[in-house]
């Protein structure tokens, strides 16, 4: 795409002074070409914006077409100061001017070409100040930077001029010269005639992107001499001018597909180097500026699987000097789950393409060697058997029950059953554990452990793949071990209410193993994740997730499931449930609120011995 | 160039007194030839860009009819009633009067002329001390403390704080923008000198200077997973009237002058440090970057990198932000003795400290502009 002419910087600015007289140059604006045998050509817009948008009709300010010098075509009195500045609250009013640049003489006041630039004017409420009593810095240089752009691959031409009209027009009698420091060897040339500074040749950004002068100022009165230095910046603009390559070459990857087979999987990552800069602002325009498509007539492969792009911004040095590149990853991604029964393997290419570089390698092409593997839903060859206590409780967690690799499996959803052969004794269930992985066996009817009939019971157990229907089977024993403990009075259902040890180990409740609940004893140091509590089953509860069997009842463990208040010191849990960290000793009443609090009741010193020796 | 300017307030010639854009609409609404011309406004800048609008000779006459009407000038207060509404009109007439991608937007909110030093007075009568004598004491700390002594700055911190900590999921780590909404209403409705001293306390020592970057609860308020490129978060901001509005706000009254003696437009820290806190609770949440003492970088979450063509303009955004003279980069060393308080005093114009919002609020030192 050609630009044409530009400017080499986006604005600039100005101050203006009452009563400064017809004529007076206040600044020269610059234009670099695009093509050689280009002349520019400067404008005005008829409009001065003020403040907020307001626009007045512009008496005061022109320029000359072919060299861009602005000047004063009419004083500025104190009644066009208070005009300009209405609505202006600011101590400094500010009016703006937009310059156009054209290839062409304009023919009438154009205000809608592309290019332009900004002038700022800045109002001062006072008459221009004696050159006596500027600093070197106001006789030398504008406030603001010394900053320009210039874009790469074009004629050299002169893009600024150090001396500003405005000071040389008013101080005749300074002198005042110029000097660009740090220029050797650099494409860069200060003409002291003019004062102009010129770009030599063609720059690359590839080679160099910035580049840092010095620019220097001695102004002479009489005797006194002064200096003033200021950094003299120069940006190099990019094109697209360099075509995407391979780092190394590598243009193959394996992507296999095992037991993750969840939508959304990336599979494999290629990566695409390109020396040109990729702004991710407008992020949509650069996507579209570098494509990626997989080119296949395989329906099912464009269903199956798509192509992620990201890039990013990496420097590389080409000769010292830090250069921004940009670097593409094509990611090839699961575009939807796949069965466990789909086995095929073949080559999947991408062609990426960078759509604004023009020349005959604008694209290359990425390969993925794809293989789907087949997995095979079945048990370890063995079969299950688990141990209860004959004094559990409902909601006691006996087991795990998982297919083989079950936990390495993503986007494969597992159901477990248990058919019953004998009805009559039934105590445990299965529930499904997260993402479909594994079952949890547990206690459903603690009643039937009681019965002495029930000693050994067989089920077994059905895995099922939701998606392929395919299942499997295995066996599993119940053996009932224990003799009956006597139940303890008054003793409340859920573990989480016992505030020590003594009656925490005394009692039993819902989700025990062994008939009575366990007691965790903490460290003690302030508000810690190793809280004393007393739970069901150490193993499970608190552990800081509320598994499926935890969730089917309040009591079961409220360390982990609560969403009520609680009191003392504590950190709640992800989600806002349960007590993942408290201070000292925490107890719940279900449904209700938690408590974690300091236990100062210390345990009885004394037995009956002591209390006799006393 | 010029002398020092007069103080805004001082009105050389007396321009009207806006009025804000609720007010200004109501006007306008009970007089027909205003009404009628505002609608016309609207449907002319209702997706167009100025010139094609301009080119129009109905939109034209509408346009100039009412730069003569208070809409054209109405302005908005911070944290007035109906403050979005009011934005929303004055934008529905800028938005398509500026050339559209400005670097700096002008605030549609009024000037700020209260001074810094009324916030001191207050300040100094809740820590019962001077903050520029006592060298051991935690400014942070007592800025949390005389926060707790309030009820209404209590209430409303407490309230951001545990909205602002409150863990959604194990991949959510709190609701952001919950949070930001719970910000903005501490920095509305909490008075500045509670509000100020939290956010700009002086600190000498590590601990101290962490607890002032967490002020705004940052790991939920600030930080996130990746970092945007600079421009790219601005224009996510320029979509919200709110939000536009707030940094148009930041750029008008913290924008580093060389005008004056403290770098600030018109001398008036007050109104950049305003408009700064301003801006927290929404997409341009600024904050400290870190717990340095010797150092202060300020920065909206966001960075240059990938900027392409646009890195120079993406810096100076960024820039005015992170080395700002009027907001003010550098945190000078503690002074080796305790430093004589430098209020009640007029101070002496080469000992004041280099001019910057931050570090003035800090030092308790207000700029003496007596000739």
């Amino acid at each position: 795409a050609t630009f044409g002419l530009y400017f080499p910087r986006k604005e600039y600015s100005e101050n203006v002074y009452i009563d400064q007289p017809a004529g007076t140059p206040l600044l020269r604006i610059h234009a670099l070409r695009d093509s050689h045998g280009e002349a520019a050509h400067f404008q005005l817009c008829q409009n001065l914006i003020v403040s907020r948008a307001r626009s007045h009709e512009n008496h005061w300010f022109q320029i000359r077409e072919k060299t861009g010098l602005l000047y004063l075509s009419k004083s500025l009195d104190r009644e066009d100061f208070n005009m300009l500045s209405v609505g202006n609250w600011m101590p400094l009013s500010k009016v703006m001017l937009y310059v156009f640049l054209s290839s062409h003489p304009f023919q009438e006041k154009e205000c809608d070409s592309a290019t332009r630039t900004t002038v700022f004017l800045s109002l001062i409420n006072a008459t221009a100040p004696a050159c006596s009593t500027l600093t070197a810095r106001q006789l030398c240089f504008m406030e603001m930077d010394l900053s320009f752009h210039i874009k790469e691959n074009k004629p050299p031409g002169t893009f600024h001029q150090l001396q500003l009209p405005s000071v040389h027009h008013l101080c005749q009698n300074l002198s005042i010269s110029y000097k660009l420091l740090a220029a050797e060897g650099m494409p860069f040339r200060y003409n002291e005639n003019t004062t102009g500074v010129s770009v030599t040749q063609r720059l690359d950004r590839e080679e160099r992107e910035r580049y840092e002068l010095i620019a220097k100022c001695t102004v002479r009165e009489g005797f006194r001499e002064m200096q003033v230095e200021v950094p003299f910046l120069v940006n190099v603009l990019d094109e697209d001018d360099s075509p995407p390559f391979l780092p190394n070459g590598t243009d193959t990857a394996d992507a296999v597909v095992e037991f993750n087979r969840k939508e959304g999987t990336v599979l494999a990552t290629l990566t695409v180097y390109d020396a040109d800069t990729t702004p991710i602002y407008p992020l949509e325009s650069s996507r579209k500026k570098y494509t990626g498509t997989i080119i296949t007539d395989d329906p099912w492969i464009s269903e199956t699987f798509r192509v992620e792009h990201i890039f990013d911004e990496i420097h590389f040095s080409p000769n010292g000097s830090q250069v921004r590149g940009t670097q593409h990853e094509y990611k090839l991604v699961l575009n939807k789950s796949i069965s466990v029964t789909e086995h095929r393997s073949f080559q999947l290419d991408v062609l990426v393409n960078d759509t604004e570089f023009h020349g005959p390698e604008r694209s290359v092409m990425l390969h993925f060697n794809v293989s789907i593997l087949p997995v095979s839903i079945q048990f370890p060859n063995m079969t299950y058997q688990f141990t209860v206590n004959r004094n559990a409780e409902r909601f006691a967690q006996i087991g795990k029950i998982c297919i083989e690799n079950c936990m390495k499996f993503r986007g494969v959803n597992i159901t477990y059953k248990l058919l019953s052969p004998n009805v009559s004794c039934y105590p445990v269930s299965i529930l499904q554990g997260r993402e479909g992985k594994w079952g949890s066996l547990y206690v459903n009817d603690s009643s039937v452990l009681r019965r002495p009939e029930c000693k050994e019971i067989q089920y077994t157990i059905q895995a099922t793949d939701k998606q392929s229907r395919k299942h499997t089977k295995t066996l599993l024993t119940i053996v009932l071990e224990g003799t009956l403990l006597k139940k303890e009075e008054d003793c409340p259902d859920s573990c989480a209410v016992s505030k020590h040890r003594a009656e925490c180990e005394e009692c039993g409740g819902l989700g025990v193993l062994t008939g009575r609940c366990q007691w965790r004893q903490g460290s003690g140091k302030g508000i810690t994740t190793n809280y004393s509590t007393c739970t069901p089953s150490i193993k499970t509860c608190p552990d800081g997730t509320c598994d499926a069997i935890e969730s089917k009842d309040p009591a079961v463990c409220p360390q982990d499931c609560t969403s009520g208040n609680i009191i003392g010191g504590h950190g709640k849990g992800t989600g806002n449930l349960g007590i993942k960290s408290g201070h000292g000793i925490c107890y719940c009443f279900p449904r209700q609120n938690c408590y974690c609090e300091k236990d100062d009741i210390k345990e009885q010193l004394c037995d009956e011995v002591c209390k006799t020796v006393i | 160039l010029a002398g020092p300017p007069s103080p805004p307030g001082q009105d050389p010639h007396g321009w009207r007194v806006p009025v804000d854009c609720v007010r200004a609409n109501e006007l306008c609404a009970v007089e027909p030839s205003c009404s009628s011309r505002y609608r016309t406004l609207r449907q002319c800048l209702a997706g167009r860009d100025r010139n094609t609008m301009l080119a129009n000779k109905e939109c034209q006459a509408a346009l100039e009819v009412l730069q003569e009407s208070p809409l054209y000038d109405c302005r908005c207060k911070r944290g007035m009633k109906k403050e979005l509404q009011c934005l929303q009109i004055y934008w529905s007439i800028h938005l398509g009067l500026t050339e559209g991608e400005e670097f700096y937007e002008a605030s549609p909110y009024e000037p700020v002329t209260s001074r810094l030093s009324d916030i001191f007075r207050l300040a100094s009568i809740f820590s019962g001390m001077d903050p520029a004598t006592n060298s051991k004491s935690n400014h942070c700390l007592d800025a949390a403390k005389a926060c707790n002594l309030n009820d209404n700055c209590k209430r409303l911190r407490s309230g951001y704080i545990s909205t602002c900590s409150k863990e959604i999921s194990a991949t959510e780590h709190c609701s952001r923008r919950k949070c930001h909404k719970a910000l903005r209403q501490f920095f509305d409705r909490v008075p500045s000198e509670y509000t100020y001293r939290l956010l700009f306390c002086s600190c000498k020592d590590q601990a101290c200077a962490e607890r002032r970057r967490q002020t705004i609860v940052p790991s939920c308020s600030y930080e996130d997973k990746e970092k945007p490129n600079c421009l790219d978060l601005r224009n996510t901001c320029r979509t919200d009237h709110l939000c536009r509005s707030r940094l148009a706000d930041f750029h008008t009254n913290c924008q580093a002058s060389f005008q004056s003696l403290t770098s600030c437009p018109g001398d008036n820290y007050q109104a950049c440090l305003g408009s700064y806190a301003g801006l927290i609770g929404f997409d341009m949440t600024p904050n400290y970057v870190d717990a340095s003492t010797t150092s202060i970088t300020i920065s909206p979450w966001c960075s240059c990198k990938g900027s392409g063509n646009m890195e120079e303009e993406c810096e100076k955004f960024l820039r005015d932000f992170t080395e700002n003279p009027c907001l003010r980069k550098a945190l000078p060393h503690p002074p080796p003795h305790p430093a004589p308080s430098s209020r009640g005093a007029a101070p002496h114009k080469h000992l004041l400290p280099p001019g910057n919002a931050i570090q003035a609020f800090g030092n308790g030192t207000d700029v003496n502009l007596s000739p």
